[in-house]
């Protein structure tokens, strides 16, 4: 009886590793900034919650990706409830792809990905610096894009594996 | 057509609406609340305000915490780079020591000089008393160039303290939380500081360039020629958001393309910071009551005054007495210096002398052998009337000749 009950409580928390990976990786901002690289940034919160609100969406509670967003927000020094609003359209956008898709596709789904990330960076960029008034280097932006998306075909792999283990 | 529509609009209603069984908040109302709390920041809504004042409290020590393991791999990794260049930069920091220690007795009686003369032209005395703060979350994002510390309201810390690296500007608070405090970094995009441009006596705005330098900005067309490597930007205290006469760094020119354009190189790395000092400024009023206190703001200038020239002269004294000793050692040196050039000249002549001895010696033994050899030739005797008589000029030439006619 023990073993099933260390076994429940630990298939739980793997089915709740996405939200404890999200909320680690928005406090710690998991994106390689301190190699001083030029040119090279990523939003990690981005892949994980487009990859998993599309295809493991029931382990996904959006209330916790709405507070991820507002953590998220503090720890960048952002406005409050800008990072909550990008990540509640990745979940809409992604919840819409669900709808509309009959044989999901990755490399579809890779530049649907695209799409909406290149939105929601418009959008953050509009709203920073029309109401805002903050001073943003746009070709960062268009850097953290580019980095985002070509970075989710490499997560993907992994997070392919995640989803075998929680079906097994 | 009007299928497809109807398609799509059911996509959208159901993605904006349906909730399923595990989700507590459809996404169209997470969505709403989003937007009503960006509006109320853009107004800076007292609840948002505190909203965000508790969440950074929480936030910025969970982010401690969970960033520990990644900053010990960056630090461990700067660590290494640092044991690398330990030994040069070792030798580099004693010599730049011994050229701070003879600077720093002048920059004392300036700084004295400097006290009074601001305590002169304001009606308060500014006392300051640096804080130390550990930098408790520091990302280096592209966006936005800031750092959190752990000192907050509770320290006294206040919109627009100060923020230094040993003496260097880093920047200035931005955000206040109870134990915490948001710092912009002189290198953010949205950073502007008045300074001066010593030794030109320029002034200009320095802009950070989302980089780790800044950049020159608003500076008096033609004037930049006079800008040279070597020229030190200092803070000018215009706009009395930053104390005048803080360092920041120097400045650099760029080429770029056919325009030059001036850069600041800053004094501190805010890659590497870990501990920060807040300086916390307490005004006192200088208040005019009665006759007595307007006595006393007399007098006390004058005793200031004469304060700081009893400590001038005491310094003066101070390098006098080290003038005096040096000097001392410099003339026992130069004797020490005469007497082995005396020691030293002597014995070259007494060389030379042997030199000499040596040539003769050899030319005598020379003479000597050829004697052996020829003397009989240029000898004068019953069967040799053409020679010569022995020890003469002649015969000895003749010698040498090897007893040829000469």
């Amino acid at each position: 009886m023990p073993s099933l009950t260390t076994k429940g409580s630990f298939s739980k928390i793997y089915s709740l590793a996405p939200i404890i990976i999200l909320f680690i990786s928005v406090l710690n901002e998991f994106d390689f900034n301190y190699l001083n690289l030029d040119y090279f940034s990523f939003n990690f919160p981005f892949i994980l919650i487009f990859f998993f609100s599309l295809k493991d969406f029931k382990h996904f509670d959006y209330l916790l990706v709405f507070i991820a967003g507002l953590i998220n927000d503090t720890v960048v020094g952002l406005p409050l409830g800008i990072s909550s609003l990008s990540y509640m359209i990745i979940c809409i956008s992604t919840s819409y792809l669900r709808n509309i898709t009959i044989r999901p596709h990755p490399i579809k789904d890779w530049f649907f990905f695209l799409f909406i990330i290149s939105l929601i960076n418009s959008i953050n960029y509009s709203i920073l610096t029309l109401f805002f008034s903050y001073t943003l280097i746009l070709e960062n932006y268009l850097v953290n894009n580019f980095f985002t998306f070509l970075f989710y075909i490499v997560f993907l792999n992994i997070f392919k594996y995640y989803l075998k283990g929680v079906n097994d | 057509m009007a299928s497809s529509r109807d398609d799509f609009v059911i996509a959208i209603r159901s993605a904006f609406l349906k909730k399923s069984t595990q989700q507590k908040f459809s996404l169209l109302t997470l969505v709403f609340i989003s937007i009503f709390i960006i509006l109320l920041s853009s107004l800076d809504f007292k609840a948002v305000r505190y909203l965000k004042i508790a969440i950074s409290e929480v936030v910025y020590r969970s982010s401690f915490v969970v960033s520990i393991p990644e900053n010990f791999i960056k630090n461990t990794f700067f660590d290494v780079a640092e044991y690398t260049t330990f030994y040069g930069r070792y030798k580099k920091n004693e010599s730049e020591l011994e050229t701070l220690k003879s600077n720093y007795v002048s920059s004392e009686i300036i700084q004295y000089e400097n006290k009074e003369l601001k305590e002169l032209i304001n009606d308060y005395v500014s006392s300051s008393n640096k804080v130390l703060a550990k930098i408790i979350v520091d990302h280096n994002s592209p966006f936005l160039k800031s750092i959190i510390i752990n000192k907050g309201s509770k320290d006294n810390i206040k919109i627009g303290t100060n923020i230094y690296d040993q003496s260097y500007l880093v920047g200035r608070v931005i955000e206040v939380n109870y134990k915490t405090s948001r710092v912009l970094l002189l290198s953010d995009l949205n950073s502007n500081v008045p300074v001066t441009i010593a030794p030109q006596n320029i002034q200009a705005i320095v802009t950070g360039a989302g980089d780790d330098y800044g950049q020159i900005q608003y500076i008096k067309a033609g004037i930049s020629e006079e800008l040279i490597g070597d020229s030190i930007v200092y803070t000018s205290g215009t706009g009395a958001i930053f104390k005048s006469g803080i360092p920041i760094g120097k400045l650099q020119s760029l080429e770029k393309g056919s325009s030059t354009k001036y850069i600041v190189e800053f004094y501190s790395d805010f890659s590497q910071l870990k501990y920060v000092f807040a300086e916390i400024i307490t005004k006192t009023e200088v208040s005019q009551t009665n006759e007595e206190n307007k006595e006393i703001k007399e007098s006390n200038p004058f005793e200031a005054k004469l304060k700081i020239l009893e400590d001038e002269i005491k310094i003066i004294e101070e390098t006098n007495v080290k003038f005096i000793e040096e000097n001392e050692n410099l003339k026992n040196e130069i004797n020490d210096l005469g007497n082995k050039i005396i020691n030293l000249n002597s014995k070259i002549s007494s060389q030379e002398q042997e030199i000499n001895q040596f040539d003769i010696d050899k030319k005598e033994m020379e003479f000597l052998k050829l004697n052996l050899d020829h003397g009989h030739k240029c000898r004068k005797s019953f069967f040799n009337n053409k020679g010569f008589v022995v020890g003469s000029e002649e015969y000895r030439s003749c010698v040498l000749n090897k007893g040829r006619p000469f």
